[in-house]
């Protein structure tokens, strides 16, 4: 929210986030130079986050969540990618709904847009080398991705206010995030597994186009050729 | 659920004309003087002074105002000023409620009342910026401070299809509802997979459309558009003396009022 942060925090997240947008940046410069056609299919891919994360999603509190779409960004594309069209997101939703914040962007892109990616991806790489199913795999990616982007928000939070201590704040701050994202978290595990599930029985050339899922039908029909 | 009534307002306020750079400019730096101030004065006097502007001078209906704007900060915004009140302070107590050994204490409720105000200034400035100018006029800012052309293009055409989107979001999501999509939570998780996957396809088929359709028309790898005629040079001298005036105003209040408490 604007205006939340001291300006030396908003700053200081600034700083930290701008390297890895700016990596992502590169990797998507090598991308689309590489297929051109790749341009239009990340644009509707962030149009798509965009319209994922206005979406209301019912959760066992009775209350209300937006899903961060950050869980499923990141298993089809990859951290990097999915940190700049993350940003892109952050800064329309501050420009075209006024939700977030300009000045606070920085931590915003952190929480959201760096931390949340990088651990759905891994935990989606970890639970496929050991060998589970994708659906688990995507269902832990979503929930703790959105659970992690949380506690760096409390975290976020607490450095900004250390009153009377940052282990105090902290503990203040993550009990409020724990009573009200635990199940927002499952919530959007849940909804991601449905998409990835659907998307998997529809088309699931798309997913392989983009190496989510070992290409089986693929082999098949070249034997066959 | 799905409002962009926000963008509207954006293409038809009375402020629309006014030059994007000038805009801007006010925007950001009165967003700095908000976030350095030490006291609730300065970001109260800002948020009155960017909703009356926004309110006479962009002319956004009030209603639409405090009804779409102001409830979400105000209200998340009171209920960090009571948390942080209770939970955030050393000093001495202004008011104890008896029990849990809860009380208020003026350092923790000057800090709440501090963020709070802070909140809505910062919102306020927020506000003025995504009702007074079209998205279109942003990039052409963007693209004057360097941001890479490759971000802007990408941030273009999400612009683009976002409104795409929404409009077939919407059409599936009434189709759902009136066939009892969102009856009970257990059928609302699977409509909801439904139309997240169904959309997540179609803008998969869009994207290659949009792409066969830009070669199609000798697409090279970059995509050229028309530039807003506005640019730094034709903010006028008037404009310029109002922002030096009114950012020093708020510089010398931020000053005085550093030490301002009301406990």
């Amino acid at each position: 929210m604007e205006g939340f942060l001291p300006w030396y925090w908003c700053v200081f997240w600034f700083v930290l986030s701008l390297p890895v947008v700016a990596y992502g940046v590169i990797q998507i410069k090598k991308v689309t130079e590489k297929h051109p056609e790749s341009k239009p299919l990340l644009a509707v891919s962030g149009a798509f986050v965009f319209i994922l994360s206005s979406l209301k999603l019912p959760s066992v509190t009775g209350s209300c969540s937006h899903p961060t779409g950050t869980g499923l960004g990141a298993v089809l594309f990859g951290p990097a990618i999915a940190s700049v069209l993350g940003a892109i997101v952050l800064v329309f939703q501050a420009i075209l709904l006024a939700h977030g914040g300009l000045t606070t962007l920085g931590a915003n892109i952190f929480s959201m847009g760096i931390v949340g990616p990088v651990i759905a991806w891994l935990v989606y790489k970890g639970v496929k080398k050991a060998g589970m199913s994708s659906l688990l795999g995507v269902f832990l990616a979503a929930s703790l991705a959105d659970l992690m982007t949380y506690v760096t928000t409390a975290i976020q939070l607490s450095l900004a206010f250390p009153i009377p201590t940052f282990t105090a704040a902290f503990s203040n701050f993550i009990w409020i995030f724990a009573i009200t994202q635990i199940p927002l978290a499952i919530a959007e595990g849940l909804l991601t597994v449905v998409i990835f599930d659907y998307i998997m029985k529809l088309r699931p050339d798309i997913l392989e186009n983009l190496n989510v899922i070992i290409p089986k039908v693929k082999e098949k029909v070249q034997a066959v050729v | 659920m799905f409002d962009n009534v926000l963008d509207n307002y954006a293409h038809s306020n009375n402020l629309k004309d006014a030059n994007t750079y000038f805009k801007v400019l006010f925007v950001i730096s009165t967003m700095v003087m908000n976030l350095i101030s030490t006291s609730p004065v300065i970001p109260l006097i800002i948020t009155f002074f960017m909703s009356f502007l926004i309110i006479f001078e962009a002319k956004i209906p009030l209603k639409f105002y405090l009804k779409f704007l102001l409830i979400v900060p105000v209200s998340f915004g009171l209920l960090t000023f009571i948390f942080m009140s209770i939970f955030f302070g050393v000093g001495s107590h202004i008011l104890e409620f008896g029990i849990f050994n809860l009380a208020i204490t003026s350092d923790g409720f000057n800090l709440g009342f501090l963020v709070f105000a802070r909140m809505l200034g910062g919102f306020s400035c927020l506000a003025f910026l995504a009702l007074t100018t079209p998205t279109n006029e942003m990039f052409t800012v963007l693209e004057h401070l360097k941001i890479p052309k490759i971000v802007i293009e990408l941030a273009m055409l999400i612009y683009r299809y976002i409104f795409v989107f929404l409009n077939e979001a919407v059409n599936m999501y009434h189709a759902q509802e009136t066939r009892l999509g969102y009856h009970n939570m257990k059928k609302a998780y699977k409509s909801m997979g439904m139309l997240a996957s169904n959309l997540f396809i179609r803008t998969w088929i869009r994207g290659e459309q949009a792409y066969q359709a830009m070669e199609s028309r000798c697409y090279t790898g970059s995509i050229n558009t028309m530039r807003s005629k506005d640019s730094a040079k034709t903010i006028g001298l008037k404009n310029i003396l109002f922002l030096l005036m009114f950012e020093g105003f708020l510089i010398l209040g931020v000053y005085f009022t550093a030490n301002f408490r009301l406990f």
